[in-house]
């Protein structure tokens, strides 16, 4: 399903990703772990198509076709989807809105019918409780006021609602209490199917204790160092980073 | 001085009394004959206002006046009405006034020519009628033929909003006034409406005054909008307007201005809170395009104490358009514990709009909480990213975030009917399909 190889990217001129490969399949979730300033991050805004940083080297095929070359909002209409570590406040667009507007771009991309008013009302009805947010959340600005907690619950919302092929969750676990950690989860493995990939972008390992990846990344420097089943991730936590030679606070 | 005078003495300095336009008529109320001729007299030494002129500062150049401008044609009303709205409806069109209303419980409506004493004094001393900073209305009581008083009786809750639409046809001048007078524990809604048609581009020039006074504990909404299809089609025509508000105690008001731009568009309101308790909250929305101009000027004066003012105005500029907002508040010696908040947020939509902005803070007295806010920008880029990475093309991701900053304020418009018609206008102005 998505392809990446020899990926290279930069922001503000400065070198982050140094030739990265990851091979994804439908069907699988991927775990990246890493310490800070490994590049995580950068890989997951590349990935959506996030302009501020400059892809340098290499090529992204997301089933067959050339990612990069595409728009941000057609990557979201070919169903990747990034879940974002900071999810961003618009007062005046009412989450509802925001939804129907995306749902509708999709539809229309994909060839498909616009969605019926009452029918979409039920859909992000059902959607929002599924994530645990009062169906009064839709009708405030997104994600207007909303606590931490809230914000990452509406970006599950929102995967729920537009059901990506890839879904990239950035970070998606920080900051969050267990319960709402447990809410993000059962979201996501709601959305799991042998269709869809996932792709978790984490520094900690609790997150992959509710959802369970096939594979674990090590990013360290720009690159992937180490990838292996679960238990990688158990390793980490155990010894830390340090065990294989990265060096957190020079990275960092 | 005479006129003559004036002018021989100021060679360089054109005034107003300059420019030709129809001498007051005879037919004035003998009440308002005195007030009429000062204000004529005061003419001869107002200065048509330059860039010098500070508070044209930004709106001179757009201000391009004729020397000459010639008596409306009389025509029939060509009024339709936008949107569905039941409500009571006055016009002034073409200087002349045409009662639609034989009688409505609670308001008593008159012409100017048949106010008794006391209700002259009232539109005398008028907060725009009484100052001496409105060059305009000045010109426009200087021209008066006619006006409309209403008065809202004492605890009179009227139903029905009344609607005064001051409707202008063809070239020239015109100057509507009115004069709103709410009694004590009344309850009103005001809607005043500018509507311009001409055939031409041109001079079609609409000056109006409308001076408010709402007694103690008496409650005033005020919907100001200009919706004439020449300031949305093409901009050819000029708007200057002036509002006044005199607020005795416990008093509030609430004002929700709709403003788009034409060749010039000016908006003056002037807020005097002049008893205890009193309340106001102003909104506005602006939002211009091609090469219109609008200017809004508005002023809150705490002269009691213990008195609260809000203002919240937003302002979308784009193309070569240009906006001013000039948000003064002026605290009294004597207005202890007065607060006032005022925010202005600026959206700029293309790199040769222009927008200024410019609060001013009075303040002489030293108990007080007041504080502004303003802001000036440009679409953010990262709400841009964040709906595009959700499928939103460009162009409805812009559409929505511009609707979005000026919604929050349309969306607060007591009059339901009017908000979303409001909502629809600027969907239609705002969209992005550009050639």
């Amino acid at each position: 399903m998505l392809s990446i190889q020899n990926l290279q990217a930069s922001v503000d001129d400065k070198q982050i990703l140094k030739g990265l490969n990851l091979e994804v399949k439908a069907g699988e979730v991927h775990a990246i772990m890493g310490p800070n300033g490994s590049g995580k991050s950068t890989l997951s805004q590349v990935l959506a198509g996030n302009s501020a940083y400059e892809v340098t080297g290499g090529d992204v095929a997301f089933e067959g076709k050339d990612l990069l070359d595409m728009s941000t909002e057609d990557r979201a209409r070919e169903g990747v989807f990034l879940a974002f570590q900071y999810p961003v406040e618009i007062p005046g667009v009412s989450n509802l809105q925001f939804m129907k507007t995306a749902m509708n771009n999709i539809r229309r991309y994909r060839g498909e019918e616009e969605m019926n008013a009452a029918t979409f009302m039920k859909l992000a009805k059902e959607k929002i409780q599924q994530v645990n947010l009062s169906p009064a959340f839709l009708k405030r600005g997104v994600n207007e006021g909303f606590s931490g907690g809230e914000k990452k619950r509406n970006e599950i919302m929102q995967m729920l609602m537009l059901e990506p092929k890839l879904a990239i969750l950035d970070e998606t676990d920080s900051g969050l209490d267990i319960d709402a950690l447990k809410v993000v989860a059962e979201g996501v493995n709601a959305l799991r199917s042998p269709e869809r990939a996932v792709i978790m972008v984490t520094h900690y390992q609790r997150l992959l204790d509710y959802i369970v990846p096939d594979y674990v990344h090590v990013l360290a420097g720009g690159k992937i160092i180490k990838s292996g089943g679960k238990e990688l991730a158990l390793e980490l936590e155990e010894k830390g980073y340090g065990w294989l030679g990265i060096d957190e606070e020079a990275n960092a | 001085m005479s006129k003559q005078n004036m002018s021989e003495t100021n060679n360089s300095t054109a005034v107003l009394s300059d420019i030709a336009f129809i001498e007051a008529s005879n037919e004035v109320s003998p009440l308002l004959k005195n007030f009429c001729q000062t204000k004529k007299q005061a003419l001869t030494s107002w200065p048509i206002p330059t860039r010098k002129t500070e508070s044209w500062k930004y709106s001179a150049k757009h201000l391009k006046l004729a020397n000459n401008y010639s008596a409306l044609p009389e025509t029939t009303s060509s009024y339709q009405a936008a949107y569905e709205l039941d409500c009571y409806t006055l016009q002034i069109s073409n200087n002349r006034i045409i009662f639609n209303e034989s009688t409505i419980q609670g308001l008593s409506i008159k012409r100017f020519s048949e106010l008794n004493e006391a209700e002259a004094v009232r539109v005398r001393e008028g907060v725009i009628a009484e100052s001496k900073d409105f060059q305009f209305a000045d010109l426009n009581a200087a021209q008066l033929i006619d006006g409309i008083y209403i008065q809202v009786d004492d605890k009179a809750q009227i139903d029905k909003p009344v609607k005064v639409i001051f409707e202008h046809i063809g070239q020239g001048m015109s100057f509507p006034r009115v004069f709103v007078y709410v009694g004590k524990n009344a309850s009103f809604e005001l809607i005043e409406e500018l509507n311009i048609s001409s055939d031409e581009d041109g001079d079609a020039f609409i000056n109006s005054v409308c001076d408010i006074t709402v007694a103690d504990n008496a409650r005033l909404r005020y919907l100001r909008m200009n919706l004439d299809r020449l300031a949305i089609d093409k901009g050819a025509c000029k708007h200057i307007g002036a509002t006044g508000i005199k607020m005795l105690r416990n008093a509030r008001f609430e004002s929700y201005c709709m403003a788009l731009g034409s060749d010039l568009a000016r908006h003056d309101l002037h807020v005097k809170m002049l008893e205890q308790g009193a309340e106001c909250d102003l909104n506005g929305v602006c939002v211009t395009r091609d090469q219109q101009h609008f200017d809004n000027h508005t002023c809150i004066e705490h002269v009691a104490p213990h008195c609260t003012s809000n203002e919240t105005y937003r302002c979308i500029a784009d193309h070569q358009s240009s906006i001013v907002f000039n948000g003064r508040i002026h605290i009294h010696p004597d207005a202890q514990k007065s607060l006032g908040s005022m925010s202005n947020k600026n959206l700029l939509l293309s790199s040769k709009a222009e927008i200024n902005s410019k609060p001013e803070l009075e303040i002489y007295a030293d108990d007080v909480k007041c504080a502004h806010g303003t802001t000036m920008g440009q679409l953010d880029e990262t709400e841009m990213y964040y709906l595009k990475t959700r499928g939103v093309s460009s162009e409805q991701a812009k559409l929505m975030l511009t609707l979005g900053f000026v919604l929050e304020v349309v969306r607060a418009t007591p009059i339901e009917s009017i908000a979303e018609f409001w909502e629809q206008q600027l969907t239609d102005i705002l969209s992005f399909q550009e050639s």
